[in-house]
């Protein structure tokens, strides 16, 4: 088969040692990274409070709900030109993008987890006079953290997602910036080694979230 | 004097509950307990059976503080009950116990929310702990245990924090006949090391009959008494005195009471005010 239109294992290995070896991987790494991590933490440092003050407050929830769920549905990647407009090429346009994308499904499963408590566990805390403050800490948090986990891992995928293409659009450096002109020039055997790369980071994200899941719930 | 008088006194007065729930759909209310009047000493054991559906387990959540009587009031040791209270503690239905904590995490969750600390609460959940037999599955979670050992660890977590009343609604009602009987037993040995007042739910004639001093009958929606009966076995009661005539009188008046209820089975709706 022709190089051309696929590649083959040895020959991204051997493209992968060529972009190891490059001086330009290390920064297109870093950048890519740096954007992810620093719109995910926001995305969890603000989506979570959100999701559980939303889940335990109905009014509330009435209220935001619907602009909630219309910007989960919303293409969010057709937005990037409009973030650019704002926050310009740099770095702050990319994490915006990953932040909103993350977000949305951090507050949906942080809300779904307080609404799923079981009412008979609030119950039993109440009856042994626990204040508030125990029945959030003690019950409803624990409770809700699996669904709050999962919307973190969801907002994971959808945020990795985001910076990639983010930098397809409008970046000079990044992971995907790298895909684009790889892509363009169709070379295959680069451009794959970029993606597997995507890929594995997503794999070793989502499971070092399940492990911290599990290391919280002990 | 003063002191004569307060053991005279009841522990618990119920003094006219009506207890009433508004229907969710088509609006209005009902009633699922009315006009109740039943005073219980320190001490007793005090067992509640009737159909499902008559409003015991409302009784039982209106003594814990958990609902509000929309008329009448409960009187614990004199005092009127506006919630939930360090002299009384619960036994739920269906465990209720928290799936991500331990056996022994479980047991001091009540002792956290009464604020219990450090060694003395560690020390505190163990005991209970073995109490309720459960020594060596400290670390076991709820999904890891039987039924029976469920609920051991549901009271554990109850008497852990040295209520005066100990509240059991239906404890047994979700255990199979055979695990039934031994935890009643269990129950009672564990009772009468203290004999803490003890209010207990029941849907079976039998598990009323053993366990109580007693038997509260009510009847079907409304819920009302239809009779309350002293149980006169002595104690330590065993499975043996299920076959005696008293028993078998007892079983029999109780149920007669209970097949009447059936029959004049009807819902009271009070329109919505």
């Amino acid at each position: 088969m022709e190089g051309f239109y696929t590649s083959q294992p040895s020959h991204v290995l051997a493209a992968s040692l060529e972009i190891l070896k490059s001086q330009s991987f290390a920064r297109d790494v870093s950048v890519s990274l740096e954007e992810f991590v620093i719109g995910m933490a926001l995305a969890v440092l603000i989506g979570i409070p959100i999701g559980l003050l939303l889940g335990s407050f109905q009014t509330l929830r009435y209220l935001l709900d619907p602009p909630v769920m219309a910007i989960y549905a919303t293409p969010q990647l057709a937005l990037i030109p409009i973030y650019v407009l704002w926050l310009g090429i740099g770095m702050q346009s990319k994490v915006a993008v990953v932040f909103v994308a993350a977000v949305i499904p951090i507050i949906v499963n942080s809300i779904a987890g307080v609404r799923q408590v079981d009412h008979s566990l609030v119950l039993v805390a109440q009856s042994f006079c626990a204040k508030k403050h125990d029945i959030f800490g003690k019950v409803i948090l624990p409770a809700s953290l699996p669904s709050i986990m999962i919307g973190v891992r969801l907002g994971m995928s959808r945020g990795i997602l985001g910076v990639v293409v983010a930098e397809m659009y409008v970046s000079q450096d990044g992971v995907g910036n790298q895909i684009l002109k790889l892509g363009s020039a169709f070379r295959v055997d680069h451009l794959l080694f970029y993606v597997l790369l995507v890929s594995a980071f997503g794999f070793a994200a989502t499971s070092g979230v399940r492990k911290l899941e599990e290391r919280l719930q002990r | 004097m003063e002191a004569s008088v307060l053991t005279a006194a009841p522990h618990i007065q119920i003094a006219g509950v009506t207890i009433a729930y508004e229907k969710p759909l088509q609006g209005g209310t009902f009633v699922a307990l009315s006009g109740i009047h039943l005073d219980i000493d320190h001490g007793t054991f005090v067992t509640i059976v009737g159909p499902s559906g008559c409003g015991k387990s409302s009784l039982l959540l209106a003594i814990a503080g958990l609902i509000r009587p929309a008329s009448g009031s409960v009187l614990v040791n004199g005092r009127s009950v506006n919630g939930p209270g360090r002299d009384r503690a619960m036994v739920f239905q269906d465990f209720a116990l928290l799936p991500w904590r331990t056996v022994l995490e479980n047991v001091r969750f009540s002792l956290e929310l009464h604020r219990w600390t450090g060694e003395d609460l560690t020390e505190r959940a163990h005991r209970y702990v073995n109490l309720v037999g459960l020594k060596g599955f400290e670390q076991y979670r709820p999904h890891q245990l039987s039924g029976g050992m469920r609920q051991r660890v549901g009271i554990a977590r109850a008497l852990a924090v040295d209520p005066e009343i100990l509240l059991l609604d239906e404890p047994f009602g979700a255990l199979d006949a055979q695990t039934r009987e031994v935890m009643g037993n269990e129950l009672l040995r564990i009772w009468e090391q203290d004999k803490k007042t003890a209010l207990f739910v029941t849907h079976s004639i039998d598990e009323a009959i053993f366990l109580g001093d007693r038997v509260v009958v009510m009847s079907h929606s409304p819920g009302e008494i239809i009779e309350t009966i002293s149980i006169d076995l002595p104690r330590p009661r065993t499975i043996e005195m299920m076959d005696t005539e008293t028993y078998v009188d007892y079983r029999r008046r109780i149920r007669t009471h209970l097949m009447g209820g059936m029959h004049s089975e009807r819902a009271v709706i009070a329109p919505h005010s």
